[in-house]
């Protein structure tokens, strides 16, 4: 019988059609979906994160390892389709980098780390306009809204969205983050976000402790 | 040599691939390439010795750039140039390129490893944010510094109360400001003439700024200069193609700016070295860069002060240096804050690798680049007085490599828990704009061990 194991180590590699043949394995022999989420597939992002951390692993194995684990929740997804009762509930997020800012790596990687930990992730892109994390926050019935800067001035656009949510009388349905280079809690804190994430390492913690 | 336009031209008809494509193939081909060359860091070195090593690196990059090509994020698509190409576009870069006018006039020339002729030394608040305020003061404490050979400014926090924020036209507004700043810091520091290598830009993203801020009634001259960034990693964007479009046409310096995050896309240090040089070819085809300025970043430290930076630093340099004669400064970015001991240790260790490299200097980024206020003069003044010692002392790789290590020793290890340090307003008088006694011993105290190494001031 394949095991977790295998799984776990196609996804470490980011062996995507390994880990897509094994969850296939998986499923035939009769694994609920949830096991194989549960038993392989998060906690290898989650090992693939810790090994990030200490920079054993780089940002190119990481999105490896993730396209290996999406690759295994597509051939999960008619069966979990099936039984919706086994698909765990997912808090949603919209990731961008704000308006003006066109630097994506850092929210590139929380976006990815995200997704490895079972958060249902629409990632905007970059110089994102407030209008459209709003817009989008709203279609995805987004629990939380991310948002990144690297440069100072483009930083200064965050609390833009804050104050627009706010007028919209939008500000009560979704938890807002910021993050990026320039950014200090104090600051984030002040200009009414709910979260801060001092970098990728800190921002599932922080996404996890706001869905409480 | 091709063309801007031609360039161009085929980021419009390259091969269509995703992003997310092009980031994954970037490390696939920067490992292919440091394995098939046999590029990678030593533990005992910091500063590479190593001629052979150097040149692989420099061969390594140029067959990477040439598979790899470049992405632009607007049409999606990838613009590939042969190896012919890049070597007439690097072999077309100016070998001379001068700043300022009249006593302040400087020239910024190819260095060679182990060279004895002292770099040339851009100051700068880089990215820090500062209040209207303390702006002029703040960049004066830089001008007035004599191995200053150009500034330039940091953020602007708010202009008049109001916040500056990209794209607005507060931006606008912003970018003038930083231009006269910057003149004006140079006059009270008594150097009129001194030039800037990224005038407008401390305060400003967007084009529009940009333009509107280089017009010559606020005070810029034809040879200051304004950096064009490429996008992380090998990326383009037409924003800031269009920034250089007009600094071409106006006849203004253009540099390229590079700022690769080793643990990112590229890999470890050895991959991230060779995009770092990719990165040269990517500016001098796409950007026509005339010198480039680079800020090779750790992507969870945030600065290059670390072991495996340094050794980066190192290694890109010398193998810009022995296969080019393109004009590069090396950005020091740096984990501790002003007036710390820390910070004295790494803005000297980076000078080192840098210079003996062949590298010409451009101080600093004091605690990783985000605290408000934390950067003065005197972490220009602490990077250039050591590089202008390496060189005076004549010193070879090997021994920057024994000192370097020294100073890691000091330091290395509380790079993840680095202090902040001082504002400006808490480090120098700001009436006198002179360095506190705290600060001046520190400064005084690195000197001092630097000397008992053999470097000589």
């Amino acid at each position: 019988m394949t095991s977790f194991q295998e799984l776990f180590d196609a996804v470490i590699k980011g062996d995507d059609t390994a880990a897509a043949a094994i969850t296939k394995k998986l499923l035939d022999d009769g694994i609920e979906p949830s096991k194989i989420i549960n038993e392989a597939l998060a906690p290898a992002m989650a090992e693939m994160g810790k090994r990030f951390e200490r920079l054993e692993v780089f940002l190119s194995d990481s999105l490896l390892a993730a396209d290996a684990m999406k690759a295994a929740m597509k051939v999960m997804e008619p069966s979990m389709l099936l039984k919706k009762s086994s698909a765990p509930e997912q808090e949603v997020v919209v990731i961008g980098t704000i308006e003006g800012d066109v630097h994506d790596i850092g929210k590139n990687i929380v976006a990815t780390m995200l997704e490895a930990s079972g958060f249902e992730v629409h990632d905007l892109g970059r110089d994102v306009p407030v209008a459209t994390f709003i817009t989008k926050a709203q279609e995805f019935r987004a629990d939380i809204i991310a948002v990144s800067a690297l440069m100072t001035t483009t930083m200064y656009n965050m609390p833009r969205l804050i104050k627009d949510l706010r007028d919209m009388g939008l500000k009560d349905k979704f938890k807002v983050v910021f993050g990026g280079a320039p950014v200090l809690p104090e600051w984030a804190t002040e200009m009414g976000a709910d979260g801060y994430a001092k970098d990728f390492t800190q921002a599932v913690a922080v996404f996890k402790e706001l869905k409480r | 040599m091709i063309s801007f336009y031609d360039a161009v031209e085929r980021l419009e008809t390259g091969e269509m691939l995703s992003e997310h494509e092009f980031d994954l193939r970037v490390g696939r081909l920067a490992r292919k390439y440091a394995k098939e060359y046999g590029i990678k860091m030593e533990p005992d070195t910091v500063i590479i010795s190593d001629n052979s090593l150097a040149d692989a690196a420099y061969q390594a990059s140029l067959r990477l750039f040439v598979e790899l090509g470049v992405y632009c994020i607007n049409t999606g698509r990838v613009a590939k140039f042969t190896e012919d190409e890049v070597k007439e576009a690097v072999a077309a870069a100016p070998r001379k390129l001068e700043f300022g006018e009249g006593k302040d006039l400087v020239y910024m020339t190819p260095r060679e490893v182990e060279d004895k002729t002292t770099p040339c030394v851009n100051m700068s608040m880089v990215g820090t944010p500062v209040p209207s305020s303390l702006f002029v003061s703040a960049l004066q404490t830089y001008a007035q510094e004599p191995l200053c050979d150009t500034i330039s400014a940091g953020s602007l926090l708010e202009l008049d109360g109001r916040t500056v924020r990209s794209g607005c036209p507060i931006e606008v507004e912003a970018a003038i400001f930083n231009v006269k700043a910057t003149r004006e810091a140079a006059k009270r520091a008594g150097r009129p003439g001194l030039g800037s290598h990224n005038i407008p830009q401390g305060s400003a993203e967007k084009t529009a700024a940009i333009i509107a801020a280089m017009h010559p009634e606020f005070g810029v001259r034809k040879n200051d200069g304004a950096l064009v960034a490429a996008l992380g990693e090998m990326k383009v964007d037409y924003e800031r193609l269009n920034k250089l479009a007009f600094l071409e046409a106006a006849g203004y310096h253009h540099g390229g700016l590079y700022g690769p995050l080793m643990g990112g896309y590229a890999g470890g240090p050895a991959e991230t070295a060779l995009i770092l040089l990719s990165h040269f070819f990517l500016g001098r085809i796409l950007l026509h860069a005339e010198w480039s300025h680079c800020f090779p970043l750790n992507i969870r430290e945030t600065c290059n002060s670390t072991p495996e930076m340094l050794w980066l630093v190192g290694l890109s340099s010398q193998a810009l240096t022995r296969n080019t004669k393109l004009l590069y400064t090396m950005n020091c970015f740096v984990a501790s804050g002003p007036c710390t001991e820390m910070i004295t240790q790494e803005l000297a260790a980076h000078s080192i690798a840098a210079t003996v490299s062949g590298g010409h200097l451009n101080p600093a980024a004091p605690a990783r680049n985000k605290y408000p206020e934390r950067c003065s003069g005197m972490e220009g003044r602490i990077h250039a007085e050591v590089g202008h010692a390496v060189a005076r002392s004549g010193i070879n790789r090997t021994e920057a490599n024994v000192i370097v290590k020294k100073l890691l020793q000091k330091y290395a290890s509380s790079i993840s828990d680095a202090p902040v340090g001082k504002k400006i307003t808490e480090c120098y008088n700001m009436k006198t704009l002179t360095p506190s006694k705290e600060y001046l011993d520190l400064h005084t105290k690195i000197k001092g061990f630097l000397t008992d190494l053999g470097l000589s001031f």
